[in-house]
């Protein structure tokens, strides 16, 4: 999904050596001793609770950053620090280069009206308010004219399927059309980044699939910086370009899906992937080995990005090794043996390299 | 040698060990144990030193020389000094203005113009039925030849309740946007929903005299707390999740509160006007006591009279007026607090045709020339009423076979009852009251609340009415004993049985929306004038509420316990006892807070009727303008009524409240 050159212009967020600490004289914590210590042993300490402990990280303009981790992990603490609905404790963030910490009451407002919107897990709908009235809220703050907004707010309802829908209200809505509600209020406003809080827990699974589509959809036609937050491991595999993966207020892993799965950093990346269906995530560029004589000519031709599932499938139609080539050129080639190893998870790596 | 000692000792450890284990298990008792050895030193010195039997003299002042000083200075320079000139005199004709301002547009209307305006209002907020009660209310108030009364009290109602709810939602709005005014807020207005009526009253007079004005303050200030608590709250408690999502759109802090916060707590904002409109109404009436005029002031006449006819007649209106506004606002916050209904004729044409129609009403009554409700189609109730409460007093009152009859009852509740606890409490020495205030306050509660309830009686006992202040707490420990044991069987009955609750609902919706002052009319005629009779009263207005409370407290036990005990076994009788009641105790509990404060709100009214005692005292201040008893009659009850109300208190109510 990410665009060549994205990796090349500023990043929209960068987050350098981002602190959130809750507690009494909180601003004392970050970089000192006392941050080393256990959880509990903090709060009995200190009566402080560490959420974001020194969290580095960028997000390129046009791709989905998911911020994975389990409750009580600190995302949801993480994502609200980025537009500072929760007050960072210490670190940096820059928004295209600009400071955030830095902006005075007037500028945070601009940047949250226009830059960035957030879509909730439990979606902050207004009761009294109708579909269309909900989704025209970010312009009505505004200060939009009515006609305007309306006839915005109804593109935004037909672009999330809720055409129709309009004059009800959010009590009268399933779970899945609020939270469809909730993406049509933010995608209103025309903003540079979607901030998605877990947008997709409370909902059910057939739901939140489809969801999910929408969600990838939309990315496909509008190429919009998304920063997606979820507990939900094959939620993060499914939708993000890169992936961080937190523990306990730490980033312990930052990368693309592949690398993810394919080269936990530690332990407890390792548990946590363990039982990712891996021929669905990896590709035949971490399975393919040098060709040998002779392979770089004959079998069917696979890009490098090709999963290893399609692989398998090519390898068993043709019966023999396929090459993997890019831009005309054999880079290398996969045979059954080395499809076998990553579903196995035995490809270790001596493969990779 | 050793071996004996510890024998010796183990046995007297163990015993320590044991009642330690006891107080800190039973933190009750360790109170009661504190406080004993606290009285076993404190007493005998106080006993020595001022004596026991009632509150000792040398311990009381006597404010009434400079109160009476005070009230003759006010009233030499309520004509001349600058603060009553440029303050209070503009407050009080700015009031008066207003109230005379609203009857006459209400006169103007006519009564075809009120009762149109009246009908398609309710119509409008509250759909076909609540707008039929209104036509047929009002209608019944013209027939019993009460709409000039009625209007004067609806005049000073829409007065006070427009001031009240602007006044309380000021303040609602500050306590809930600012965390330390509501701390600050708080206290005082729990304080202010527990004390009576009839205390507003007294400072008013002190100030602005008799009359309209000091009538509609009391009342501003007794309906006013409610919608500030319920702003507060509502305002408080809005929807986290929603607020930081209007926040993350880039709201400011006055878009936050219009668009989100205020629309968010819709519905407590309509339940406080409610809650406030239904005090103000219940002040209205009883401040006819200080020249209020309108329907009380004929019921207070009546009343005085023993005039039991002109009396109902007066005070049907009363509750009709309080039926339709009641049901009207109610059903108007049950309207906008459901998100999902539509909302049906909405906007300026609805409202231009309402006023339309109204004024087309009105100008009808003008040209057929009947402005005021036409004579004609009256009907007078005082004479048949008044026969038949001479049948009652000539058949019923005594004499009945085996049952005896009311004046019998009334009488023998006083002298069996009311004397004997009278005496009692009037024997008991001074200190041991305070003490036994002082354990019931920290046995269910904190030592502060403690603290407070001693100085609350104490206090009494300064100002030189201890024993007039034991008479009314004789009364209102009578009544609330009838009143719980009535209450509690009733709403046991009703938890257990969905057809009595069925039959009763309606029955405790009228009795609950009807102000304290109409109780004593059928009171006076059953039972005639005197302390038993105001008892009665007291008993007939908190026994609703305890029923309601004691019925929703034992349905809402967990279902799952019930069901649990029922697979093991146990009998209807047993899941009462041992499931329902024990899981229903804090239920039962403000059962208990609520019954005392509405018992002692009305056993002071019934000052009126003869009840004597404090509430007479401020009667008789207010009567005769010796303003200094009234004043200090009204202090005591205050702080009665705070006692009583921290005593009943438990201290998991407070933190949660």
């Amino acid at each position: 999904m990410t665009n060549a050159d994205s990796t090349t212009s500023a990043p929209v967020f960068s987050v350098r050596n981002l602190w959130k600490v809750f507690g009494p004289k909180a601003d004392r914590i970050p970089g000192s001793p006392e941050a080393d210590l256990s959880a509990e042993e903090l709060r009995a300490r200190t009566g402080c609770t560490v959420a974001v402990r020194d969290v580095s990280f960028d997000v390129r303009k046009g791709e989905v950053f998911v911020v994975m981790g389990l409750s009580g992990s600190g995302k949801s603490t993480l994502v609200r620090c980025l537009t500072r609905l929760i007050e960072p404790t210490a670190g940096e963030i820059a928004i295209e280069g600009e400071d955030v910490r830095g902006m005075d009451r007037a500028q945070l407002r601009d940047l949250r009206r226009h830059r960035a919107a957030m879509v909730f897990q439990h979606f902050g709908l207004l009761p009294h308010r109708t579909v269309l009235d909900n989704v025209a809220y970010g312009l009505e703050i505004q200060g939009t004219g009515k006609a305007e907004r309306r006839a915005r707010a109804a593109e935004m309802v037909e672009k999330v399927g809720l055409a129709g829908l309009e004059g009800r209200r959010p009590g009268q809505l399933s779970g899945g059309q609020q939270q469809r509600v909730g993406l049509a209020r933010a995608l209103a406003v025309d903003p540079e980044v979607l901030l998605f809080d877990e947008p997709f827990s409370a909902l059910d699974p057939l739901i939140r699939r489809d969801m999910q589509e929408e969600v990838i959809r939309l990315h496909r036609e509008e190429g919009r910086t998304m920063v997606f937050i979820t507990h939900d491991l094959s939620e993060a595999l499914r939708l993000g370009d890169r992936i961080a993966l937190m523990r306990d207020g730490r980033i312990v892993q930052c990368g693309s899906p592949e690398e993810i799965v394919g080269s936990p950093a530690d332990e407890y990346v390792r548990d946590f992937v363990r039982d990712v269906p891996r021929e669905q995530v990896l590709t035949v560029r971490r399975a393919m080995r040098p060709a040998v004589a002779g392979e770089a000519q004959g079998g069917p031709a696979l890009s490098p990005a090709t999963l290893v599932s399609e692989a398998i499938e090519a390898v068993a139609r043709s019966g023999g090794p396929a090459r993997v080539v890019e831009g005309g050129r054999c880079l290398g080639v996969v045979d059954h043996q080395r499809l076998l190893a990553v579903v196995a998870g035995i490809e270790t790596e001596k493969v990779a390299a | 040698m050793s071996a004996v000692t510890t024998a010796v000792a183990k046995p007297d450890a163990g015993a320590v060990h044991t009642a330690r284990q006891l107080l800190v298990r039973h933190r009750g008792l360790a109170k009661l144990v504190l406080l004993a050895v606290v009285a076993a030193v404190v007493v005998p010195m106080v006993n020595s030193r001022w004596g026991s039997g009632s509150w000792p003299h040398a311990l009381t002042v006597d404010p009434s020389g400079s109160l009476g000083k005070a009230s003759n200075w006010i009233i030499d320079n309520r004509d001349s000094s600058p603060v009553f000139l440029y303050f209070f005199g503009y407050v009080s004709y700015g009031v008066g203005y207003a109230v005379r301002a609203v009857y006459l547009v209400l006169l103007a209307l006519g009564w075809t113009g009120v009762t149109a305006a009246a009908t398609l209002l309710a119509w409008r907020f509250a759909g076909l039925r609540v707008a039929v009660t209104a036509l047929v209310s009002l209608a019944l108030c013209g027939a019993l030849g009460m709409w000039v009364p009625t209007m004067q009290t609806l005049a000073l109602m829409v007065v006070a309740v427009l001031a009240s709810v602007v006044v309380g939602a000021l303040l609602g709005l500050a306590g809930g946007l600012s965390d330390r005014m509501f701390r600050a807020l708080r206290p005082v207005l729990d304080t202010m929903q527990v004390l009576p009526a009839f205390a507003y009253l007294l400072p008013f007079v002190w100030i602005f005299g008799i009359g309209v004005p000091p009538a509609v303050l009391a009342t501003v200030v007794y309906a006013a707390p409610p919608m500030a608590r319920l702003t507060a709250l509502g305002l408080r408690g809005a929807d986290a999740g929603v607020l930081e999502a209007v926040t993350s759109l880039g709201a400011t802090g006055r878009q936050r509160l219009l668009t989100a916060r205020l629309p968010l707590a819709r519905k407590q904002l309509l339940l406080g006007v409610n809650q406030t409109i239904m005090m103000a109404l219940s002040m209205a009436v009883i401040a006819s006591v200080i020249g209020a005029g309108g329907l009380g002031d004929r019921v207070y006449q009546a009343l005085s009279t023993v005039d039991v006819g002109n009396a109902l007649a007066a005070g049907i209106p009363i509750v009709l007026l309080a039926v339709v506004l009641d049901r009207t606002t109610a059903a108007a916050g049950a309207r906008l607090g459901s998100a999902t209904v539509e909302r049906s004729g909405r906007g300026w044409p609805v409202w231009a045709g309402i006023a339309a129609l109204t004024a087309a009403l009105a100008l009808i009554g003008r040209l057929l020339n009947s402005a005021s409700w036409p004579g004609g189609w009256t009907v007078s109730i005082a004479a048949p009423v008044n026969s038949v409460v001479g049948w009652i007093t000539g058949h019923l009152n005594s004499g009945v076979p085996v049952i005896g009859g009311t004046a019998d009852w009334a009488a023998g509740f006083t002298t069996w009852v009311l004397d004997p606890l009278r005496g009692g409490l009037q024997g008991l020495p001074w200190w041991s009251v305070l003490l036994i205030v002082g354990a019931l306050a920290w046995l269910i509660s904190t030592w502060r609340t403690a603290l407070t309830a001693v100085l609350a009686m104490a206090a009494i006992g300064v100002l030189g009415v201890w024993s007039v202040s034991l008479d009314t707490l004789s009364q209102v420990l009578a009544a609330l004993a009838v009143t719980l044991v009535v209450g509690i069987a009733v709403g046991i009955v009703a938890a257990r049985s969905r057809r009595v609750e069925a039959l009763l609902r309606p029955v405790l919706d009228v009795f609950q929306t009807m102000p304290q002052f109409v109780y004593l009319i059928p009171v006076v005629a059953l039972f005639g004038a005197g302390r038993a009779a105001g008892a009665a009263a007291a008993v007939a207005y908190a026994v609703p509420a305890v029923v309601r409370i004691t019925t929703q407290g034992l349905q809402q036990v967990d279902p799952g316990a019930m069901e649990a005990a029922r697979s093991l076994g146990a009998t209807g009788r047993q899941q009462l006892r041992q499931v329902q009641l024990p899981l229903a105790r804090p239920a039962l509990l403000l059962a208990v807070n609520q019954g005392v404060v509405l018992v002692l709100a009305v056993v002071v009214i019934a000052g009126m009727i003869g009840g004597g005692a404090l509430g007479y005292n401020v009667v008789f201040g207010l009567a005769q303008g010796d303003l200094a008893t009234g004043l200090i009659g009204g202090t005591a009850i205050v702080c009665l009524g705070l006692m009583l109300d921290r005593v009943t208190q438990p201290a998991a109510a407070t933190k949660e409240r």
